[in-house]
């Protein structure tokens, strides 16, 4: 969906990435099982990370499956399973509201887009939102409120991000235990808290151009479209907090068979996009770049 | 209790060494800095004693004699609460406790009772939010209180903790980059740093290891 949340391919074990290749279009087949052809097409790294985030320890079971991205030779896929199936429902939420926002917010030729594409999710929107009514209330709720804070224009940084975290802690469904729960909750809201600061300091530069909302022009002062480097560094400090919790927390989890890779992915993947983003350079690196390099 | 090899992750053929060395590892990761004020404390000084009996365990089975190896454990966690009320008198002192509690809302909604705001006033509210997650607004806070009483060593550790983004541990090989975008070397002087600090930690020298930071 947003993209940051992504292992450094190159320093994954050729297994690790297999495996993670498996989750990934092991969700892309679940999207496609459960809510048909369309909802193929919101298959993101977001999710991919939360799917193997919440698998249980132990095995998991893959088969090789074709697709019509890999028509002839098959990938070694995941099997359903329950963590699939939550994150699959969880795509389908997030990515329909987010289209719903677009159809809203952005000009035309965009909006129209977003709306057309609205229209061809809106029966797997219902499906999912039935199977997660919580999550789908969640959803609703802390978007209305972030609308709302657009609106206001309001200059806290934290309280935006609050928002959207507040949805991504939700998406962590209902833990086995009290314990799990704390500590998911812990590393999903601050997950979420630097997915949408990254996201608003990647698109501060356009936002001042087009006169659009973003956190960061009324929190700081920010010149030419750039943050100053002084307060630049304030909001990389907060960041960096954020990702000591979310790693704090992450460190207390049961490892399960994904844990390389979500270690990975924290610990390098995060620092990666952030060190890109604040380059400037997030937006013109091209997906091989991405998946390449650590810095 | 959990069998103490599977408790830090090596095999029952593993060597002294091996053992010291996953214990080292493991010690450093849910070492009390890296939860500082943090709302999983609690779990981690747990996951703390759990490594520090497994160890204990092993050592003894061995016969090695080296009982005084493990980390003070979470007794000596304890000791250093976030916010000491010690001194304080009043409704600060019960604020205090209600964010050491990790109840927010009562502790946020007393504050927002206070008309009078001094550095105190701020450092708490400052407090509140960090605990909420909240990293940018309570550093605005710490820094207002640290100016109003810049004589405060409370206030002045809590602008300089967030200042340099905190404490936190990275597993070996990872230490390539940070959200502040420290560079290579930068980080090589923290793991040193944290290198030495394991190192005490593990002879038991607890009071120099936390005066290292």
């Amino acid at each position: 969906m947003y993209g940051y949340v992504r292992p450094v391919k190159g320093e994954l074990k050729i297994s690790e990435f297999e495996r993670f290749r498996g989750v990934y279009c092991g969700l892309c087949h679940e999207l496609a099982r459960r809510y048909g052809f369309a909802a193929r097409f919101l298959v993101n790294y977001d999710f991919t990370f939360l799917a193997m985030l919440l698998a249980p320890t132990g095995p998991a079971k893959t088969c090789p499956r074709r697709c019509a991205a890999h028509p002839i030779r098959k990938t070694v896929c995941l099997e359903s399973c329950e963590s699939l199936a939550l994150a699959a429902d969880m795509t389908v939420i997030l990515g329909w509201w987010k289209l719903a926002d677009g159809a809203e917010d952005k000009t035309f030729p965009a909006s129209w887009g977003c709306k057309a594409a609205c229209g061809l999710l809106k029966g797997a929107y219902k499906k999912a939102a039935a199977r997660r009514p919580d999550f789908a209330a969640a959803t609703e709720e802390n978007l209305r409120a972030l609308q709302a804070l657009e609106k206001a224009k309001c200059p806290s940084v934290d309280e935006a991000a609050d928002k959207f975290a507040l949805i991504l802690r939700a998406a962590g469904g209902a833990a086995e235990d009290e314990k799990t729960g704390r500590i998911l909750s812990e590393l999903l809201y601050h997950l979420g808290r630097i997915i949408y600061i990254l996201d608003a300091a990647d698109d501060l530069s356009e936002d001042i151009q087009t006169d659009s909302y973003n956190p960061l022009r009324y929190r700081f002062e920010p010149m030419d479209g750039k943050l100053t480097p002084e307060d630049e560094k304030t909001l990389r400090a907060s960041l960096q907090l954020s990702h000591n919790a979310l790693a704090g927390a992450y460190a207390l989890l049961s490892e399960n068979i994904y844990a390389g890779i979500l270690a990975n992915t924290i610990y390098l993947g995060l620092p990666a996009a952030a060190q890109a983003v604040f380059a400037g350079t997030w937006k013109t690196k091209t997906k091989l770049q991405k998946e390449r390099s650590i810095s | 209790m959990n069998d103490p090899y599977s408790v830090l992750g090596v095999s029952p053929s593993a060597s002294d060494d091996e053992v010291k060395r996953a214990y080292r590892d493991l010690a450093r990761k849910y070492h009390p800095d890296n939860y500082h004020d943090n709302p999983l404390a609690d779990l981690a000084s747990e996951k703390m004693k759990e490594i520090n009996e497994a160890y204990d365990a092993i050592t003894k089975s061995r016969e090695q004699g080296g009982g005084g190896y493990s980390y003070g454990g979470g007794a000596a966690y304890q000791s250093q609460p976030g916010r000491q009320s010690a001194g304080q008198t009043g409704s600060y002192a019960q604020i205090r406790a209600l964010i050491n509690a990790n109840n927010l809302a009562q502790a946020e909604a007393m504050l927002n009772a206070i008309s009078t705001h001094d550095a105190e006033w701020y450092y708490l509210m400052g407090s509140v939010y960090w605990r909420k997650g909240w990293m940018d607004q309570a550093g605005q806070f710490f820094r207002t209180a640290s100016t109003m009483d810049p004589t405060n060593v409370e206030y002045r550790n809590a602008v300089q903790y967030m200042n340099q983004g905190g404490q936190a541990y990275r597993p070996a090989g990872t230490g390539m980059g940070d959200m502040m975008g420290g560079d290579a070397a930068c980080n090589l002087c923290q793991n040193l740093i944290c290198a030495d600090c394991c190192c005490e930690m593990v002879g038991g020298n607890l009071i120099p290891c936390i005066g290292c930071r």
